[in-house]
């Protein structure tokens, strides 16, 4: 689920970071920054080195974001999908919260198993002539073994915390972290190795009849053109040859009840 | 699959173990799964169509500048050379395709070489328009420091420089008037191709004129080989610019690199223009100053006096101000009494004409044009005398008290008095009625004033009325310049090839020019009649060309 209602996002955003939200009426939102989130978002290093050089507590600022874009002619930043601000938040964001030990939380007086999970978000980006991206969430039981996807998804279903609740217990991994996200990966290679990617022969199509082009372009030219003629080869290739990243957006370790793969 | 090169994360599994081993810090569930929302958002989740639409609702992109971006991304794999006539919005469709390809995460290191007069500019639109964090390169700054870097050519090809810029993989090469390089023997053109780049964007507005041979070197920058090689193409095609007609299949060659739109092929073309001449006579009095100013000699240049007499046709305000600034002990006796004439002057024939004038158009919008501030002064208060209400509008104004003077005007006033339509103009469909109280002698800058109201979103006919006084200046501009070469119907749209075509770079100085040279009046018209002759048949030449074989 991306960001559908950015009123709301940004107001738990703030929140999470424990800044009080002063206004927020009619898409206009009032927050005022504690020391952490004014250091992070409103970039005057030299202010907070001052201050803190004389002994002051410092004076956060006050941020007002317009989410509404009728009240744009208002004071205060329009914030929107494109504008710097949200972009400096999500960077922030995807900076900032790479890596959770998260627990479920229960309310129960027995003892209670919660068993580990490796969850990892992973990004695979397909980049030829043009680029595409994927997003995927998978949880592996370390215990058992068992894997799951679009694990986020099922996790929005439950409460988490960043303590164990009272009476319960955790079992430790039988998988190592490592040897855990080794698996992972061997399903996404497999994954991959699956699928057709017209999209790469596309690209080397692409590429061969560009190099094929340029040869003939220096046809019968002499020798010294040869660096040149590498330059361009080179710039064809880095252009067009077909390439797959994967980058982890992030994960961490989770506790979970092990009703959890039955009830969802 | 074996071709592909596989990348995996290597840094995240062992940072978790460290972040684990340590004890924190861990997100809170509510930050993890809101970064995990942020990539959702941010991600690109086709490979085809424009993402950057949805990031830049602040602008409103016509039809053809978002086809061109496509094109250039979908169809040419990012090398393309862009060739839109003047005024359809080059740099936007430019920073458009920059932006797609940073949000796709395909260009981080961009350098945009731009003529020095437009660094600034460049650097403002890309920062307000498409919030690209582009610099100005500055005396300091090394290269490696900054992601998108504008600079000049003469700047970056300096020695120093050279050796540095060479040494980058840029992901992005922008050329602005690429035209420039046409040359392949010159230092520039050795300099461009030397440079690493992944994605490259040509933007010229002067192309099609160009020998064929120019349009070789420029493709062979972007797709060596694309057009076979020097000696091949020389062979097959010579160095004359007609060979391009007798290939059907070059052209199409050509088309695959380079995108070029006319206002004829746009959407600008849908309302109707009307356009009127009004001719005014001046007032006994009038015309008898005017001839004073005219036939003297002393004090000043015929450069000068060419000047004072366009005021003199525009206001007295006008040219009454510029006579005084002259005013010094020397002249004092010659020009006292022209001045003091000029102050006993009755009201302008044109600013009359202009009021009848807008009674007739009844209760419609109108802009009215003019060269002079003197000139809008005067008329802003000679139009409350008759009880017209009108708001000033100059380019000089912030960004704010444009939008404002706008509101003003669509709210408010029904007339809106303008000095300049150029540049960061405004968008005023809502009206479409305009009248040119003077012409200026650069038919492009007319073009853009009418550009304010005749553009994508007017829905109605437009009515543009263009006032001269007979038997002055104006006339000789009015029915040489304007009139004979049918500018306001055919030529406008064509005008920068063929000025291009004869080499001329500024219309309006050429004319100058001929006023300073020309020791009558007379004499000044047999120069600019011959001027648009040449225009003229250049134009038909071009249009046969075309006819023939479709505008590349």
């Amino acid at each position: 689920m991306a960001i559908s209602n950015l009123n709301t996002f940004l107001k738990d955003y703030f929140r999470a970071h424990h800044c009080e939200i002063l206004q927020n009426d009619n898409g206009i939102m009032q927050i005022q920054l504690n020391e952490e989130m004014d250091r992070a978002l409103m970039n005057r290093p030299f202010y907070w080195h001052y201050i803190k050089k004389m002994g002051h507590p410092g004076d956060p600022m006050k941020l007002t974001l317009i989410t509404n874009p009728e009240q744009r002619e208002q004071n205060g930043e329009w914030i929107h999908f494109g504008s710097p601000r949200l972009h400096q938040i999500i960077n922030h964001l995807k900076n900032n919260e790479r890596f959770t030990k998260l627990f479920q939380t229960i309310e129960t007086t027995t003892n209670t198993a919660l068993h580990p999970w490796l969850v990892v978000n992973i990004k695979i980006s397909y980049i030829g002539k043009q680029k595409k991206d994927e997003l995927f969430s998978l949880g592996l039981n370390l215990v058992n073994g068992a894997m799951k996807t679009e694990m986020m998804e099922k996790l929005r279903q439950i409460d988490l915390q960043n303590a164990i609740s009272d009476y319960c217990y955790t079992i430790s991994p039988l998988i190592k972290i490592n040897s855990g996200f080794n698996r992972i990966k061997a399903v996404l290679d497999d994954y991959l190795s699956n699928q057709e990617h017209k999209w790469a022969q596309d690209s080397l199509k692409a590429l061969e009849n560009e190099v094929e082009l340029l040869k003939h372009f220096y046809q019968g030219n002499d020798e010294q053109d040869e660096e040149r003629v590498q330059k361009e080869i080179d710039e064809i290739t880095q252009r067009y040859s077909p390439k797959i990243d994967l980058s982890v957006i992030n994960g961490g370790l989770f506790y979970l009840n092990p009703s959890f793969t039955t009830t969802s | 699959m074996n071709n592909i090169t596989i990348n995996h994360d290597s840094e995240f599994i062992s940072g978790l173990q460290d972040t684990l081993n340590k004890e924190g810090p861990f997100s809170s569930w509510e930050l993890f799964e809101m970064a995990y929302q942020a990539e959702q958002t941010t991600m690109t989740k086709e490979f085809y169509g424009l993402r950057a639409l949805e990031f830049l609702p602040h602008m409103e992109f016509l039809p053809h500048q978002i086809d061109t971006a496509k094109q250039a991304i979908e169809h040419m794999n990012g090398r393309a050379i862009l060739a839109d006539e003047v005024g359809l919005g080059k740099t936007i469709e430019a920073g458009l395709i920059l932006k797609e390809y940073m949000l796709r995460g395909l260009v981080k290191k961009a350098l945009i070489l731009v003529p020095a007069s437009l660094v600034n500019q460049w650097v403002k639109e890309l920062n307000e328009k498409f919030y690209i964090p582009a610099v100005a390169h500055r005396k300091n700054y090394n290269w490696e420091q900054y992601e998108v870097v504008v600079t000049s050519m003469d700047t970056a090809k300096r020695n120093n420089h050279r050796e540095v810029i060479e040494n980058i993989d840029y992901d992005f090469l922008l050329i602005d008037e690429a035209h420039k390089l046409k040359n392949h023997k010159t230092k520039n053109y050795e300099f461009v191709r030397s440079l690493k780049k992944k994605y490259c964007l040509l933007l010229t507005a002067t192309p099609v004129q160009n020998k064929l041979i120019e349009i070789f070197n420029l493709v062979s920058i972007l797709k060596p080989g694309h057009l076979g090689n020097y000696d091949s193409f020389v062979k097959q095609y010579g160095k004359d610019r007609k060979k391009i007609n007798q290939d059907i299949y070059l052209k199409q060659l050509v088309q695959k690199v380079m995108v070029r739109n006319t206002r004829k092929d746009t959407s600008l073309n849908n309302a109707k223009r009307h356009i009127e001449t009004i001719w005014v006579n001046f007032t006994e009095p009038e015309k008898e100053v005017y001839n004073q100013l005219d036939t003297s000699v002393q004090p000043f240049s015929t450069f000068s006096k060419i000047t004072f007499l366009r005021e003199l046709c525009s206001s007295r305000e006008a040219c009454y101000l510029s006579l005084q600034k002259l005013l010094n002990k020397e002249n004092q006796e010659l020009l006292e009494p022209i001045i003091e004439e000029i102050g006993q002057l009755p009201h302008h024939a044109k600013a009359e004409k202009v009021v009848e004038l807008l009674k007739d158009i009844g209760d419609q919008k109108v802009i009215i044009f003019t060269e002079y501030r003197a000139t809008q002064l005067y008329l802003q208060w000679y139009l409350q005398q008759h009880g017209i209400t009108s708001v000033p509008f100059r380019g000089g104004f912030k960004r704010g008290k444009k939008d404002w003077m706008r509101q003003l005007f669509k709210d408010r006033a029904q007339v809106l008095i303008a000095t300049e339509a150029g540049g960061e103009g405004i968008n005023l469909q809502f009206c479409n009625y305009m009248i040119n109280y003077d012409l200026p002698w650069n038919p492009m800058r007319l073009e853009q004033r009418i550009g304010r109201i005749h553009r994508y979103g007017q829905e109605k006919d437009v009515h543009i009325y263009n006032f001269a006084i007979q038997d002055t200046v104006e006339e000789h501009i009015m029915k040489l310049l304007y009139e004979k070469i049918n500018l306001f119907e055919q030529v406008i749209g064509h005008l920068d090839d063929i000025l291009s075509e004869l080499q001329i770079n500024d219309l309006e100085s050429e004319i100058q020019s001929i006023y300073n040279e020309s020791s009558s009046s007379g004499e000044a018209k047999i120069k600019l009649d011959n001027l648009s002759s040449i225009i003229h048949n250049t134009q038909n030449n071009l249009q046969e060309e075309q006819q023939q074989y479709g505008n590349i």
